[in-house]
């Protein structure tokens, strides 16, 4: 879809030219990031030692953790890697496999084989790309998904256990499988990708030790975000990674990751691809990223203003399709109306450009729109320290703005909004013309 | 599945519609061509998002339940995309239409039950693959059952499915999971009693149920205690006065004796379904294993014995309308019902002195506000959506109205027309529960004063209701008259 033409360009400046002054929102989201870094050296230095393991193969592996009896095949699986010819060890696996299928794995285990598949998957793929016959390592894999899967969530028969569930956890982010997941996720079977999804969800929340380890991993592997970012540009893969992407900024550190970057602006014409899938799962993620973590979100806004009203005024607010108009006008309204962004709110409505579109989409011919719209227009009206020209559009179109008002009613009863109105309608009555300075 | 994805095209461009061949609360459904996929029929549900709630989470969960699922039993979506305000989804047509619309036309007595048997097991087919995934479907009845001409059978419809995996957004970052639903949603006659009225919440038994009361409405054209209100049958359900698994026995429950013999096999399978507690009753992949399934026949056998006999959907859909008598003037209603709109704002800041006054010719706003004067002339085009020429028979299904009691909101192009319907609908829901408090009343009273009581009521309410009617085409008519 294309957008209307930026009609507002003159309001758009420097990026980052108006450095932050407000310490009151910027100090909270300081101090969690510092203890996040602190947090962050951790895991890289883990994640060093744990990459490191796994080049050597499993002879570094923590056995502590293993019982010798329960975890045959896991410790064959791993030493594998120690000599020889990684492929024959594979094959190896498999026959083992299904030696000892009886034979409960422990989470650990678990998590490890799936790596060793997936490593396998990644080659594979890479070097045979014409296997047309089924896998039948990939087919184990894609059992060991869903068992990971039923290890988290539970089945019909039985709740999940939180010892395994911090078990699986721990040694998923040990290493970089999820690395290694997201990058062979499209060599994998519709529902394995689905699973797989569900698992990586899941991890996102499980604490180990009252902490969030997904979070440290991701703090270190941020880059992951932009291999999952791309996912909106592919059809078959944007719905298993935009999940993905949607769960991993649920970390304050992921989503400050993301405003930050480009990313962020890509948002803009994903939320407006021809797909609808697509493009409303791109919406509910744009939505989380800028709700969410509202210091991080305050500390952006704050920093972006600029350039992200006037490209969400240009691209979203006028945009030719209703859809993105609906879901824009909405998300804005949450966001003016957060009391932690009431910086940039008191901003916002102090510019005429961004009235100018208010007033505008307060008279489409859709009542969702009208009544969002309202709910960013009463800002405008109720601020106490209007500028002369915003008071003098709404004393020029006074008998149009009242009459409109008068009419607009949502289906449901709603005091709050009755409220709104008339104090909006009270308001534009008693305006009077001002000399513009 | 993926690749049908990127063979069916975003555009409303490539699809021509051909007719309309069902109208629900949220949206309608038309027979449509693609184009440039060598005149592919298919199915396009159009769904008018004006109308639905503030953000279209429940709308985007839908269409992923739709795209991601695989299987031959479901009804899944090619695309979906956005035509002004309406999302199309664009799904394979199934000739045949569902099978309640089969049954009320064809066999209004029930099927036989060599065939129920091949229908159930292909719904069963699904609604096992449907658990493996961790959804609920939640709305499982004869008319979300589609039939190909060919036989096949698909489960259709993920508007109220949920998804065990998928906690609901305002879950607190809790990592429970304790794979059970709270919230009440389906069709009343086919709602399990634990969806009703649960302190524990629910799961994939429910639909187990729902299947079992399938089974009921297939063999005998009817869901059981459908001769009730559907506030009464929830009633009836929670209250365990009526058991299900003894509904064999005692089929005049169903308001009307029938002579049929079920077997054994059949009478056993939907007695496990029926179970009050869901812990008793199979699951789905249990329930494949059942005899009842065993001697199934394929699907060719109701292709030769049920669905050749059939009219087509689009014949039934319009058959379905003439019997409920359509009404004809509705689309040029809705041009006057239209709220006046502001035809521009002044922004002229060199003017504000000036002339305070309002522009009205479009040329004035048309620099500030360019979407403003475009809009006027887009409206056709977005109205368009309803197929022009198509038939206008826009009263409503059955179906529709079982959908219509379990959700309180209006949606739909015929606006007005569903919102007339659904007074009346409130009114006769009103009536009704009047009726049931009078019945409970006379129940532990006196028993002779009820029916004659029940009776004049019942007369006076249908009055109301052609009354209503009467004055309402006579609005129609006088509007028409002077519009014209």
């Amino acid at each position: 879809m294309s957008c209307n033409p930026v009609s507002r360009e003159g309001t758009k400046h420097q990026i980052g030219e108006k450095k932050a002054s407000f310490s009151l929102y910027l100090f909270p989201a300081r101090s969690c990031n510092a203890k996040n870094r602190a947090r962050g050296k951790e895991e890289e230095e883990r994640v060093r030692i744990g990459s490191c393991v796994s080049t050597r193969g499993g002879a570094g592996r923590d056995a502590s953790k293993r019982l010798p009896s329960q975890h045959l095949s896991g410790s064959l699986t791993s030493s594998g890697y120690v000599a020889g010819d990684p492929s024959d060890q594979q094959s190896d696996v498999v026959g083992k496999k299904g030696l000892f299928k009886s034979k409960p794995r422990t989470p650990v285990d678990l998590v490890r084989q799936t790596r060793d598949l997936l490593l396998y998957s990644h080659r594979s793929i890479s070097s045979l790309p014409d296997s047309s016959k089924p896998d039948e390592k990939m087919v184990e894999l894609s059992r060991n998904i869903r068992e990971m899967k039923f290890i988290l969530y539970g089945n019909s028969e039985a709740e999940p256990v939180a010892e395994a569930c911090a078990q699986l956890t721990q040694e998923f982010f040990r290493e970089d499988t999820l690395r290694l997941l997201i990058t062979c996720l499209p060599n994998l079977t519709l529902e394995t990708r689905k699973d797989a999804t569900q698992v990586v969800a899941n991890l996102q929340r499980q604490q180990v030790n009252y902490k969030l380890i997904a979070s440290d991993y991701l703090e270190a592997n941020l880059d992951l975000m932009d291999v999952l970012i791309q996912g909106f540009e592919n059809i078959d893969m944007a719905l298993h990674y935009g999940s993905m992407f949607r769960e991993c900024i649920r970390h304050q550190i992921v989503a400050k990751y993301v405003l930050e970057s480009e990313h962020v602006k890509k948002f803009f014409d994903y939320i407006q691809l021809a797909n609808f899938d697509i493009a409303a799962d791109a919406a509910a993620t744009f939505k989380e990223l800028l709700t969410r973590h509202k210091s991080t979100v305050a500390e952006f806004l704050t920093k972006n203003e600029d350039w992200f009203f006037a490209d969400y005024n240009s691209k979203l607010l006028e945009s030719v399709n209703y859809v993105t108009r609906r879901q824009a006008i909405k998300l804005l309204g949450d966001i003016l109306l957060d009391r932690s962004n009431s910086a940039v709110m008191t901003k916002y409505v102090s510019s005429m450009d961004y009235l100018m579109i208010l007033m505008n989409l307060l008279r489409e011919s859709s009542k969702s729109i009208q009544i969002e719209a309202f709910h960013v227009f009463k800002l405008f009206v109720a601020n106490q320290n209007k500028p002369a020209e915003i008071v003098n559009i709404l004393v020029t179109n006074r008998s149009k703005l009242l009459r409109l008002l008068a009419d607009l009613k949502p289906d449901k009863d709603d005091e709050r909004f009755e409220a709104d109105k008339s104090q909006v309608l009270r308001e534009i009555s008693s305006l009077e013309m001002q000399d513009l300075a | 599945m993926a690749r049908n994805k990127l063979e069916f095209p975003l555009d409303a461009e490539a699809y021509e519609i051909i007719c309309k061949i069902g109208v629900g609360v949220s949206a309608s459904v038309y027979k449509a061509v693609c184009l440039p996929m060598n005149s592919t029929v298919v199915a396009i549900k159009a769904i008018d998002l004006d109308q639905s709630r503030a953000d279209f989470d429940s709308l985007r969960r839908e269409t992923k339940t739709m795209s991601l699922l695989s299987h031959p039993n479901i009804l899944n979506a090619y695309c979906s995309f956005t035509v002004d305000r309406c999302l199309w989804v664009v799904m394979p047509f199934m000739s045949c239409g569902s099978l309640h619309s089969i049954v009320s036309s064809s066999f209004p007595e029930g099927l036989p039950e060599n065939c129920i048997s091949v229908f159930l097991k292909e719904t069963l087919n699904a609604i096992s693959y449907l658990h493996d995934q961790g959804h609920l479907h939640r709305d499982i009845k004869a008319g979300n059952i589609l039939v190909d001409s060919d036989g096949s059978v698909k489960l259709a419809d993920f508007g109220v499915s949920a998804s065990i995996y998928e906690p609901v957004t305002t879950s607190s970052g809790t990592t429970s999971s304790s794979l059970r639903l709270t919230d009440i949603a389906g069709t009343p006659y086919w709602m399990a009693p634990e969806v009703v009225h649960s302190h524990t919440g629910y799961g994939f038994k429910a639909d187990i149920w729902s299947f079992g009361i399938t089974a009921l409405e297939l063999a005998h054209g009817r869901p059981p205690l459908s001769h009730l209100p559907p506030l009464k049958s929830l009633l009836m359900k929670i209250t365990k006065r009526f058991h299900f698994s003894d509904y064999e026995i005692s089929t005049s429950a169903c308001g009307k004796k029938s002579n049929k013999k079920f077997s054994k096999a059949f009478r056993e399978m939907v007695g496990l379904c029926l179970e009050q507690d869901p812990t008793k009753r199979p699951s789905a992949e249990k329930l494949l294993k059942h005899p009842f399934f065993r001697n199934c026949k394929g699907v060719d056998f109701v292709v030769k014995n049920v669905l050749q006999c059939l009219s087509n959907t689009e014949q039934m859909f319009i058959e379905s309308h003439i019997l409920i008598k359509g009404v004809d003037d509705e689309e040029d209603d809705e041009e006057i019902v239209k709220n006046r709109r502001i035809s521009g704002w002044n922004f002229r800041e060199d003017d504000l002195q000036l002339s305070p006054v309002f522009p009205t010719a479009e040329s004035d706003t048309s620099e500030f506000s360019p979407r403003g004067g475009d809009r006027i002339q887009d409206k056709p085009e977005g109205d368009n959506v309803v197929p022009t020429g198509s038939e206008v028979g826009l009263g409503l299904s059955n179906r529709n109205e079982d959908a219509k009691e379990q959700e309180g909101e209006v949606m739909g192009f015929d606006r007005d027309l569903v919102l007339e319907k659904l007074k009346l609908l409130k009114k006769s829901l009103e009536h009704q529960r009047a009726r049931v408090l009078v019945i409970i009343e006379a129940l532990s009273g006196e028993k002779e004063e009820r029916n004659r009581e029940e009776e004049l009521l019942e007369m006076v309410e249908k009055l109301k209701i052609e009354l209503e009617a009467e004055k309402m085409k006579t609005l129609r008519a006088e509007k028409e008259s002077v519009l014209g």
